[in-house]
């Protein structure tokens, strides 16, 4: 049995692991308020330009009347055969099965089409998501040529995919998650655009942790191209929180002062709807086709964004749900050492005063 | 803020950024950087959706009182009783950072000499640089402005 100065230093070093976790729960918590700041003012851009979008789109030349739809290159379907999964992970450990939870989300959904003989290009966002791949992955290989003609006057640059494995990595963001700027999310959505566009990809999805609030959480994955319709999320929920799960984080969430509940649906939208477009007949200072093909990229780049968002949000409270817990078991197992250590204690006094007395009755 | 429609001969103006809201306030007019040039909207101006370019929108009367933002690419809806402008970038003009304008403008002057024969990237690195000196030129006239006073 342990001695009693062993017991001693062992509560000493398990009460340092409980400061610790308090404070990254401390920490995650005030995290997850900004995060979640963030990502409701995010709402307004969105759903304004979802909205105008609409408005546009029966005034453009590109809507087919006969159809009724509309032949945007992003909004035709064609057949998956090379599909890009946007994985959207934290950038560091900590936080419960947050990582690991998309991390099993994205490959029940790369298994199920790779069994539909699809090809897979996979973009890592998050050092976490990142390392899932790295291992077992192989990047993508493009060959960047440069033709020159008219006597080296002018270049044509080409980038050519050279493809090699049926599930690669066609590229890794390890810093976007740090300052979540949109500039960066934009960036990535010309790229997308621009391989949608030469046919290297047939259809992007995103695999995410869908943040409403602290207790409506879920791993969703998404589809981004093509749109089907514009204003909505065509999403395929993967894992939800367990009851238990909820429970956790609500309780978290309430001791650390974060709002449990976003304000709810009925007051976002109301909020939202003060961004809505009008139903009128607009003039058009450009023409509607222009509009419309100027704000399909920006878009696509919001739902990103919002995605980004709503996943940083969400790892942040997984932080704080995870830390909590480690507080709380850290507590019990100091409970637990000290009885153990005045158990020792009392048995060590109480053999010596059975010695004494025995010694005492022996004379 | 007051309800729109109590307070008649006044637009509510609302500036909405993809990360924050801007503005929303009441104004007598707005300056608008349309991507064919400039326009002044006020009350009851008939429906209009327009493209912006880069520059910036100016506010006068009303309880935003005189406030000027550099704003860039985007679209403004103009009803008439309020302006909803989405703007990519939009910021204060004191929130304007001339170093990182001087950079943006240098990386876009490479990548012009990067393009190509690609057209699409001629246009991208023309819209860069169309936002940096329109950044730079702004921060230089409020930095004027306040040298005037």
């Amino acid at each position: 049995m342990a001695n009693v100065l062993d017991l001693r230093r062992r509560i000493r070093s398990v009460k340092n692991t409980r400061q610790i976790t308090k404070a990254m729960k401390m920490v995650s918590a005030a995290k997850l308020r900004r995060a979640q700041e963030h990502a409701l003012q995010a709402r307004p851009y969105a759903q304004m330009l979802a909205s105008v979008l609409n408005s546009v789109v029966r005034r453009s030349d590109l809507y087919n009347e006969e159809i009724g739809e509309i032949t945007h290159p992003l909004l035709m379907e064609r057949e998956e055969k090379n599909v890009l999964v946007i994985v959207i992970a934290g950038d560091k450990g900590f936080a419960g099965g947050f990582n690991a939870n998309i991390g099993k989300a994205a490959q029940r959904f790369i298994a199920a089409r790779r069994a539909m003989g699809q090809n897979i290009d996979l973009e890592p966002i998050g050092k976490k998501a990142i390392a899932l791949y790295k291992k077992s992955i192989p990047m993508a290989v493009y060959e960047h040529k440069v033709e020159l003609y008219d006597n080296d006057l002018a270049r044509h640059i080409e980038d050519i995919r050279h493809r090699a494995a049926p599930v690669e990595i066609a590229a890794e963001h390890p810093a976007m998650l740090i300052k979540a700027d949109i500039s960066e999310v934009a960036e990535l959505t010309d790229s997308i655009i621009a391989r949608y566009g030469r046919e290297e990809i047939d259809s992007v999805y995103i695999v995410y942790n869908e943040f409403k609030s602290v207790i409506s959480q879920r791993v969703v994955v998404e589809k981004l191209l093509p749109i089907r319709k514009l204003g909505s999320h065509e999403t395929t929920v993967m894992e939800e929180m367990t009851e238990e799960q909820k429970e956790a984080t609500a309780k978290a969430a309430r001791e650390s002062g974060v709002p449990v509940t976003l304000p709810g649906d009925a007051a976002s939208e109301q909020e939202a709807r003060k961004f809505q477009a009008a139903k009128v007949d607009y003039i058009f200072e450009e023409s509607p086709d222009r509009i419309f093909r100027f704000l399909m990229p920006r878009y696509v780049t919001t739902q990103i964004y919002h995605a980004l968002l709503e996943s940083i949000a969400a790892e942040h409270a997984a932080r704080m749900t995870a830390t909590d817990a480690a507080t709380k078991n850290a507590g019990e197992l100091i409970d637990q050492l000290s009885l153990t250590m005045n158990r020792v204690r009392q048995a060590a006094i109480t053999k010596e005063i059975i010695e004494i007395v025995s010694g005492a009755a022996a004379l | 803020m007051t309800e729109v429609g109590t307070n008649a001969g006044l637009l509510t103006v609302r500036l909405v950024a993809p990360d924050r809201v801007l503005l929303d306030a009441t104004a007598e007019s707005v300056e608008l950087p349309s991507i064919s040039g400039y326009m002044e909207t006020l009350y009851g101006a008939a429906p209009l959706l327009a493209e912006l370019g880069s520059g910036e929108v100016r506010l006068h009367g009303g309880s935003a009182g005189e406030q000027v933002f550099f704003v860039a690419w985007g679209c403004a809806e103009v009803l008439p009783e309020r302006v909803t402008i989405l703007a990519e970038v939009a910021m204060p003009l004191r929130e304007i950072d001339i170093e990182q304008a001087r950079a943006e403008l240098r990386h876009g002057s490479e990548l012009w000499d990067q393009a190509g024969d690609d057209p699409e990237k001629y246009d991208s690195a023309n819209a860069i640089m169309c936002v940096a000196e329109a950044k730079l030129t702004s921060a230089s006239e409020s930095a004027g402005e306040t040298w005037q006073h």
